[in-house]
C-alpha cells in the first residue's frame, strides 16, 4: 500500500489499517442483511409490471387473483384511498404504484400479497390489466420535441423544503429541471481565445447493481410502522413514509441492517413505502423482495449528453467553457435535478475557469427511471472537460499533464465566487500519478497513456448528529445514523471515536442506522460519512469528554487539585482515573454513563460549502486491438487525496472498486432500449467488470491533512470514478489516433472509428 | 396441498431429512428451510456466483440447482468453512487482505475459492483469476480478493471439502 | 421463481417415457438443468412436470466406440469433457472449448445434451460438432434414430427432436490422420459474439479436404462449404492461409446474420473473419501433430 503522509500524527487507532469489525459477520455468513430477516406471520408480496413505455391504464380485473388459494391481498392504486401515493426526493412526481398510466416498461401497476412468493407469482397471472398504449420517448432528444409525448401532465409537487424550488422550470412540459451555473463573460472569453474546442459527449444509461436487490419488509403496529430495508438514507425514507401515511416522525421507525451494495443507487426511498401500503392492507407484515431484473427497473444512472465548447489561450491557458447538458432520467425525477445541479456545478473541474456558463436541463423519457448513482454528474461532465484537456493539450503541442499543471486550482483558490476554497494540492497529486504511470517514458506502439483530474462539490449537507455514551466500565457505545454498505463506515466510526475517547478499539461498539435508536443523520453518501459523521462523533466525544472532566472535579476532586484532562481519563495529582471510574463517581459509586452528543451543521469550520471537494486523479496505460476494437486497460494508477485516511486499506479498496466500476461504464456497460423495451436488463447482457478485467493496479492515498474532517480527512470513495472514461478516452486516443466521444467505449464502436480513421468506410 | 418429495442431504456435515415442493431451488432450502442464510441470491441467472454452494466438492450456483438433485449428496455452505474455534484459512484471508466491502457476493466468493484451492492448491496469480472469473463483486474491484484468495493458498486445511 | 410442478425420478429409459406419456405431454425432460429452470423462472416456459433423467444409466458414459468413434453419452457434463484425458487427447478442440463454456458452475452441472436439445444459436459445442461432422443419436418410445448436427438444429431454440425424445448421445469420428479439429470464439457478454470452427486434413503438405462451421451470430450452426473451398490446395503453412481467409470472409457476406446485443452484422462477420485465421491455424498445428 502506497501512502504519501504529511498530516499531523492522529491518535491510535486513526489513520491504522485495523480489520474490518463486521468482518466475522461477513465471512461467515452469520451477517444479516434485510432478505436475510423474517418474522412470524409474515406474507410475500409481488408485483405486476407494466409491458408498455407509456399508456394509459383503463381497467384492471383483479377478482381471480383475489380467490387464488393463499392470496391474502391483491392491491392497485385504487385501494389506497388512505395513502398519499406520490413521493419522490426533489419533485414528488412518482407513485408508488400506478395511477391511471405508466410512465415506463416495467412500471408497477398491480401488488399481491400471499402465504409465499411462489403463491403470490401465480396470482400474477390471473391479473389481466387492459391498457391503451400512448406514443413513447426514448431520448432525451425526442422527448424535447415539439409534439413530443408528454409524460407528466402535472408537474409534481416540488419539495422546497429540501431545496428543489428555484431550478424546477418547466421550459418544456418534458423537462424535470433546469440548472445553471455561470460566472464571468463567456463571450470575451470565447473571442479572445486562440483554440476553441467544441465536441458532444455522450454517457450511457448505466445500472450500479447492488448485489443485494431493493427489499423492504414492513410490519404496523398500533398508529406506528416499523420498516426493514436495504437503502442507505434511514432518516430520508422516514420522512417519506410519515409523509405517505400522515404520521408523525416519532411513529415512523426504519431500521438498515448490512446493505450489500449501494452506490448512490440505494439513496432515497424506493420500495419502502409500497410495502408499507400492502402491510396496511394486508393487516401482516409484509416483505417485498425484487429480482435484480426488477432492481434494474427500478433505479439506474443518469444518462447524459454533454455539448461543450472550451476556449484556450496559446499556453493552454482555459479561458472559458460553456456547455449544456441533457439528463435523461427516465419515466421520474428522483433525485436527477440535484444530479443536474451538480453536472453542472462539477464542469468546470479542478480548474481556475475565468468565465464559465452551463446550462443542465434535466428530461423526462419513458425509461426506468435514473436517480443517485456514484460520481453524480462528474463521470459524466468529466468525460467532456477531460476530453477536450487532452484535445487541447494535442492541438497546442503541449503535454497533457502539463497542460493541466497550468490550469488546476491551486490549495485555497475559489473555484468560483463563495464557494470553499479547493482543499487539496492537486499539483502534487497529478507529480504521483505521473511518476507512478512512468509518464514520458517510451511505449510500445499500440499503446497510450492518460491522466485525468475531477473535482466534486460533494458532502452533500452538513447535517448529522451522534451520540457517544461512556459506560461505567469506561466501553464505549457510539450511535450514529450513517449506514454500512460496504464503504466501512462500521469500522471508520469505531476507530475515530476510540482515537477520540482514548480507549481501546475492543471497547468501541457502534449502533447504527436504526431511526429510533440512533440520532439524526442526513444521509449516507456524497462521500460525506468519514468527514461529517466523524466531526458529529468528534463533536459528541468532545461533549462526553467535557462532562466527564466536570464530572471528575465536582465529585472526585471538589476541593482540588484541578483536574488535568488526558487522552484516556483525567489526573488529579499522582492518580489517573479512567473514564469508567470518573462515571460510577458522578452516579455514586457502581454504574451509570454519561451521554455526549455532537451536532454538525452550517456551521464553524462546516458553514462553507462544500464541507470538502472530492478529488479523482486516474492514469491509465491502454492498449487496443485493432482488429477486434477490443480495448484493454493495462496499467491503472489512482490518487486517493483523502486528508487523512482513517483506515488506507479500506480507502485503497474503495478506490480500486470505484475505478474498476468506472472502467465498467467506460467499455462495456449500457442499457439499451429499443421499441420501448429495455433489452438487456439482466445480468447476463449487461457487463460488468470481472476478474479478468484488472489492470495492473497502483492505488496511492495521499494525506496532506487539507480536510475539514478529523485531522484533516476528507470524503473518497467516487472521485476515483469520476475521471475513468476520459482517461480511457485520451488514452485510447494517444494509442490508435481516434477520439471516442461516447461511452461505453465498446469494441464495435471502437473498431468503427478506426475503420473512419483508415478511410474504409463500412457499411452500416 | 403442493407435491412434495424427501430429501436426505449433508448439509456441513450433518445429515438433514426434509420434505419439500420438488420446485424449491438448493438456495432457498439452505435458507428458508435451514436458516442458513449465508448464502445469497442475486443475480439469479447463474452470473454472478454469489449464490455459490459446494455439492459433493462441485461448485454449483445454488439459485438455480433443484435441492431434489443434491438428495444424497454433501453440501457445503459458507457456514461450514470455520470449525467451533477457529476461521477457516481462506476466511481469516479475505479478513487480513480485506477482501470484502459489503459483504454480499463474499460467501459465493468463498465457497468458489475453497473449490478452487482444493484443486489446486498453489495457483499462480493467473489461475486464481481465471479460476474467480465466474464470480462477480461489484464492491472490490477483486485485487483484495486475489489477493486474499493468493494468501490463503497453501495452508488448504485437512478435512476441508474436496472435489 | 421456479413454478410448482410435479417430479418423475424414472430409472431407466423406459420409465421415462411412460412417465412423459402419464403427463399427457406437459412435461420436459430435466438434466442439469441450465437453460430449463432458468426459461421457467424467467416465465417463458412452464411445464406440470418434469421428468429428471440424470438416474438413467443409458445415457451417460464417454468412450471410445468399436469402430474407433468417440461416444459422448448426452449426461456428460461440460466439466467432465473439459477434464476427460480420452477428450484431451482425441478432441482437443472440444476439451478446450469446454473449458470455456459459461463458468465454473454451469460447466459442473450443465450436460452437453441439455445443451444441444436446448439449441440456443451460440452454443459453443453445436457449431463445434456440426464441423466434426458428429451424429445425434435421439431415443424415444417409437425407438431411435439419428442425425448430423444440422439436421438436429433447425432453427433458434428448435430441433427435430420430438418432445418425448431424449437425446441419448452425440457419436463423433474418429481423427483421420493428419486432421485437425478446431474451434475459436470471442464474447464480450455471457455468451459468444461469433464463433467458428475448422476441421482440415493435410496431404502431402496442401489442405485437402476442410470444413468451415460458424455459429453464434447465425440462427443456428451453420456449415459455410464456400469458406471451406476457400482451404483445399493451400499451402499448409500458417502464413499461407492469409489469403484463403480473407476469401472464405467473401463468403461470410452472404450469410444472415441474428440481431443481438453483440453489434451489427457487419461487426459480427468482421470478428468471424479473425476467428477463422486462429482457428485454421489451430486446426493446422493439430494435424501437423497428428501426421
Amino acid at each position: 500500500m502506497k501512502r504519501v503522509i504529511s498530516r499531523p500524527d492522529a491518535p491510535f487507532p486513526i489513520g491504522e489499517a485495523v480489520p474490518r469489525r463486521d468482518g466475522i459477520d461477513k465471512v461467515t455468513g452469520a451477517g444479516r442483511f434485510t432478505v436475510d430477516l423474517g418474522m412470524p406471520g409474515l406474507a410475500h408480496a409481488r408485483l405486476l409490471r407494466s409491458p408498455y413505455p407509456h399508456a394509459r391504464i383503463r381497467s384492471i380485473d383483479t377478482a381471480a387473483a383475489r380467490r387464488h388459494p393463499g392470496v391474502v391481498t391483491v392491491v392497485t392504486a385504487d385501494d389506497l384511498p388512505d395513502v398519499h401515493l406520490e413521493y419522490g426526493h426533489a419533485v414528488a412526481d412518482h407513485p408508488m404504484i400506478a395511477t391511471g398510466k405508466v410512465r415506463f416498461a416495467g412500471e408497477p401497476v398491480v401488488a399481491v400479497v400471499a402465504e409465499d412468493p411462489v403463491t403470490a407469482e401465480e396470482a400474477l397471472r390471473l391479473i389481466s390489466v387492459d391498457y391503451e398504449p400512448l406514443p413513447f420517448t426514448t431520448s432525451a432528444q425526442a422527448s424535447l420535441a415539439d409534439d413530443a409525448p408528454v409524460i407528466h401532465e402535472q408537474p409534481g409537487e416540488q419539495r422546497a423544503h429540501r431545496g428543489f424550488s428555484e431550478d424546477i422550470e418547466r421550459t418544456h412540459p418534458n423537462v424535470c429541471s433546469h440548472s445553471k451555473q455561470a460566472w464571468g463573460d463567456i463571450d470575451d472569453a470565447f473571442a479572445r481565445a486562440d483554440l476553441v474546442l467544441d465536441g458532444e459527449y455522450r454517457y450511457p444509461r448505466s445500472y450500479a447493481y447492488a448485489m443485494e436487490p431493493y427489499n423492504a419488509i414492513a410490519r404496523w403496529g398500533e398508529g406506528e410502522l416499523t420498516v426493514w430495508t436495504s437503502g442507505q438514507h434511514p432518516y430520508m425514507v422516514r420522512e417519506d413514509l410519515a409523509h405517505c401515511f400522515d404520521l408523525p416522525l416519532s411513529a415512523v421507525r426504519v431500521i438498515v441492517p448490512y446493505v450489500g451494495g449501494g452506490y448512490g443507487s440505494k439513496s432515497y426511498t424506493k420500495v419502502e413505502p409500497l410495502t408499507a401500503a400492502l402491510a396496511l392492507r394486508a393487516g401482516r407484515p409484509v416483505r417485498l423482495v425484487l429480482t435484480i431484473d426488477e432492481s434494474i427497473l427500478t433505479t439506474r444512472g443518469d444518462a447524459a449528453t454533454v455539448r461543450l465548447r472550451s476556449a484556450f489561450d496559446r499556453e493552454g491557458h482555459l479561458l472559458g467553457r460553456q456547455a449544456t447538458i441533457l439528463l435523461d432520467t427516465g419515466g421520474y425525477a428522483e433525485n436527477s435535478p440535484l444530479v443536474g445541479r451538480k453536472a453542472a456545478n462539477r464542469l468546470g473541474g479542478p480548474y481556475r475557469i475565468p468565465a464559465l456558463e452551463v446550462t443542465c436541463s434535466v428530461v423526462y423519457t419513458n425509461t426506468n427511471p435514473a436517480s443517485s448513482f456514484r460520481g453524480f454528474g462528474a463521470p459524466q461532465v468529466t468525460l467532456a472537460g477531460e476530453s477536450q484537456m487532452d484535445e487541447a493539450a494535442e492541438r497546442l503541442g503541449i503535454d497533457p499533464v502539463e497542460l493541466r499543471r497550468r490550469n488546476v486550482l491551486l490549495p485555497g483558490e475559489r473555484p468560483w465566487a463563495n464557494a470553499r476554497g479547493i482543499d487539496a494540492d492537486l499539483l502534487a497529486d497529478l507529480d504521483l500519478a505521473s511518476e507512478a504511470l512512468d509518464w514520458g517514458s517510451p511505449l510500445p506502439p499500440g499503446r497510450g497513456r492518460a491522466i485525468c483530474l475531477s473535482a466534486s462539490d460533494a458532502g452533500s449537507e452538513p447535517m448529522s448528529s451522534s451520540i457517544v455514551r461512556v459506560h461505567h466500565d469506561g466501553s464505549v457505545t457510539v450511535t450514529c445514523g450513517s449506514t454500512e454498505m460496504g464503504q466501512g463506515s462500521s469500522t471508520v466510526l469505531a476507530q475515530m471515536a476510540a482515537g477520540e475517547m482514548g480507549v481501546p478499539l475492543e471497547h468501541v461498539h457502534l449502533l447504527q442506522s436504526d431511526t429510533a435508536a440512533v440520532s439524526y443523520d442526513r444521509s449516507t453518501g456524497a462521500s460525506r460519512t468519514t468527514t461529517l459523521m466523524g466531526l458529529a462523533i468528534q463533536a459528541a466525544a468532545q461533549d462526553a469528554r467535557a462532562q466527564l472532566v466536570q464530572w471528575a472535579q465536582e465529585n472526585l476532586a471538589p476541593d482540588g487539585p484541578t483536574v488535568v484532562e488526558e487522552h484516556d481519563g483525567v489526573r488529579i495529582g499522582d492518580a489517573h482515573h479512567d473514564w469508567g471510574a470518573v462515571v460510577r463517581s458522578f452516579f455514586g459509586g457502581s454504574a451509570g454513563e454519561v451521554v455526549g452528543r455532537g451536532y454538525i451543521r452550517r456551521h464553524g469550520a462546516t458553514a462553507e460549502m462544500p464541507p470538502f471537494w472530492e478529488i479523482g486523479c486516474v492514469g491509465v496505460e491502454v492498449s487496443v486491438d485493432e482488429s477486434t476494437g477490443v480495448i484493454r486497460v493495462e496499467k491503472l494508477v489512482t490518487v486517493g487525496d483523502v486528508g487523512c485516511a482513517i483506515n488506507p486499506q479500506l480507502v485503497e479498496g474503495q478506490d480500486i472498486g470505484a475505478a474498476m466500476m468506472g472502467l465498467g461504464m467506460a467499455t462495456r456497460e449500457e442499457l439499451i432500449y429499443e421499441d420501448g423495451n429495455l433489452m438487456n436488463g439482466n445480468l447476463f447482457d449487461y457487463r460488468v467488470p470481472r476478474t479478468t478485467d484488472l489492470p495492473e493496479l497502483v492505488p496511492i492515498i495521499a494525506e496532506r491533512g487539507d480536510g475539514v474532517g478529523l485531522y484533516g480527512a476528507k470524503g473518497g470513495g467516487e472521485g476515483s470514478l469520476n475521471p475513468v472514461a476520459a482517461a480511457i478516452a485520451n488514452a485510447v486516443s494517444r494509442a490508435s489516433g481516434i477520439r471516442l466521444r461516447e461511452a461505453p467505449f465498446t469494441p464495435e464502436r471502437v473498431w468503427r472509428a478506426i475503420q473512419e480513421r483508415d478511410g474504409a468506410t463500412p457499411p452500416a | 396441498m403442493h407435491d412434495t418429495v424427501d430429501v436426505a442431504l449433508d448439509v456441513n456435515g450433518t445429515p438433514r431429512t426434509l420434505s419439500i415442493e420438488p420446485r424449491e431451488t438448493l438456495a432457498e432450502v439452505l435458507r428458508e428451510r435451514l436458516a442458513l442464510t449465508g448464502t445469497k441470491v442475486s443475480c439469479d441467472a447463474q452470473v454472478c456466483g454469489a449464490c455459490t454452494v459446494l455439492v459433493d466438492g462441485l461448485a454449483v450456483s445454488a439459485c438455480t440447482y433443484l435441492a431434489v438433485d443434491a438428495d444424497g449428496r454433501a453440501v457445503w455452505t459458507v457456514e461450514g468453512l470455520a470449525t467451533d474455534r477457529e476461521l477457516a484459512p481462506i476466511q481469516q484471508a479475505f479478513i487480513d487482505h480485506a477482501g470484502f466491502q459489503c459483504g454480499f457476493c463474499t460467501p459465493g466468493m468463498l465457497m468458489a475459492a475453497t473449490a478452487l484451492l482444493a484443486e489446486d492448491p498453489s495457483p499462480t496469480r493467473e489461475a486464481v483469476i481465471h479460476g474467480m472469473e465466474g464470480n462477480l463483486c461489484r464492491c472490490t474491484g477483486y485485487a483484495h480478493i486475489v489477493d486474499a484468495v493468493l494468501a490463503a493458498s497453501g495452508t488448504h486445511r485437512e478435512g476441508e471439502p474436496q472435489a | 421463481m421456479i413454478p410448482r410442478f410435479s417430479l418423475a425420478r424414472p430409472r431407466s429409459l423406459s420409465d421415462a417415457f411412460e412417465a412423459f406419456d402419464a403427463s399427457g405431454g406437459d412435461a420436459a425432460w430435466l438434466a442439469g438443468g441450465t437453460e430449463l429452470l432458468q426459461v421457467m423462472k424467467m416465465g417463458l416456459a412452464q411445464f406440470g412436470t418434469l421428468i429428471d433423467i440424470k438416474a438413467i444409466a443409458d445415457l451417460r458414459g464417454l468412450q471410445r466406440t468399436d469402430d474407433g468413434r468417440l461416444r459422448i453419452g448426452a449426461l456428460t457434463t461440460h466439466r467432465e469433457l473439459e477434464r476427460s484425458p480420452l477428450i484431451t487427447e482425441e478432441l482437443p478442440g472440444l476439451a478446450a472449448l469446454e473449458a470455456r463454456v459459461a463458468n465454473v458452475r454451469v460447466r459442473n452441472t450443465g450436460t452437453i445434451g441439455g445443451n444441444l436439445a436446448f439449441a440456443e444459436p451460440h452454443s459453443d459445442p453445436a457449431t463445434f460438432l456440426l464441423a466434426c461432422d458428429a451424429t445425434v443419436r435421439l431415443v424415444g418410445p417409437r425407438g431411435r434414430r439419428e442425425m448430423g448436427v444440422g439436421e438436429f438444429v433447425q432453427g433458434p431454440l428448435s430441433t427435430a427432436r420430438d418432445p418425448d425424445e431424449l437425446v441419448l448421445d452425440v457419436v463423433v469420428p474418429q481423427r483421420a490422420p493428419s486432421t485437425g479439429r478446431a474451434y475459436e470464439k470471442i464474447a464480450f457478454f455471457e455468451r459468444p459474439a461469433a464463433s467458428v470452427a475448422v476441421r482440415l486434413a493435410v496431404v502431402d503438405g496442401t489442405i485437402g479436404e476442410a470444413t468451415v462451421a460458424v455459429g453464434s451470430f447465425t440462427e443456428v450452426p451453420t456449415l459455410v462449404p464456400e469458406a471451406a473451398a476457400a482451404f483445399r490446395g493451400s499451402e499448409a503453412r500458417p502464413e499461407a492461409l492469409t489469403e484463403p481467409v480473407r476469401t472464405a470472409l467473401e463468403a461470410f457476406g452472404g450469410l444472415d446474420v441474428i440481431a443481438d446485443l453483440n453489434g451489427s452484422p457487419d461487426y459480427k462477420r468482421h470478428l468471424a473473419g479473425i476467428l477463422l485465421g486462429r482457428a485454421a491455424e489451430g486446426a493446422l498445428a493439430e494435424a501437423v501433430a497428428h501426421a
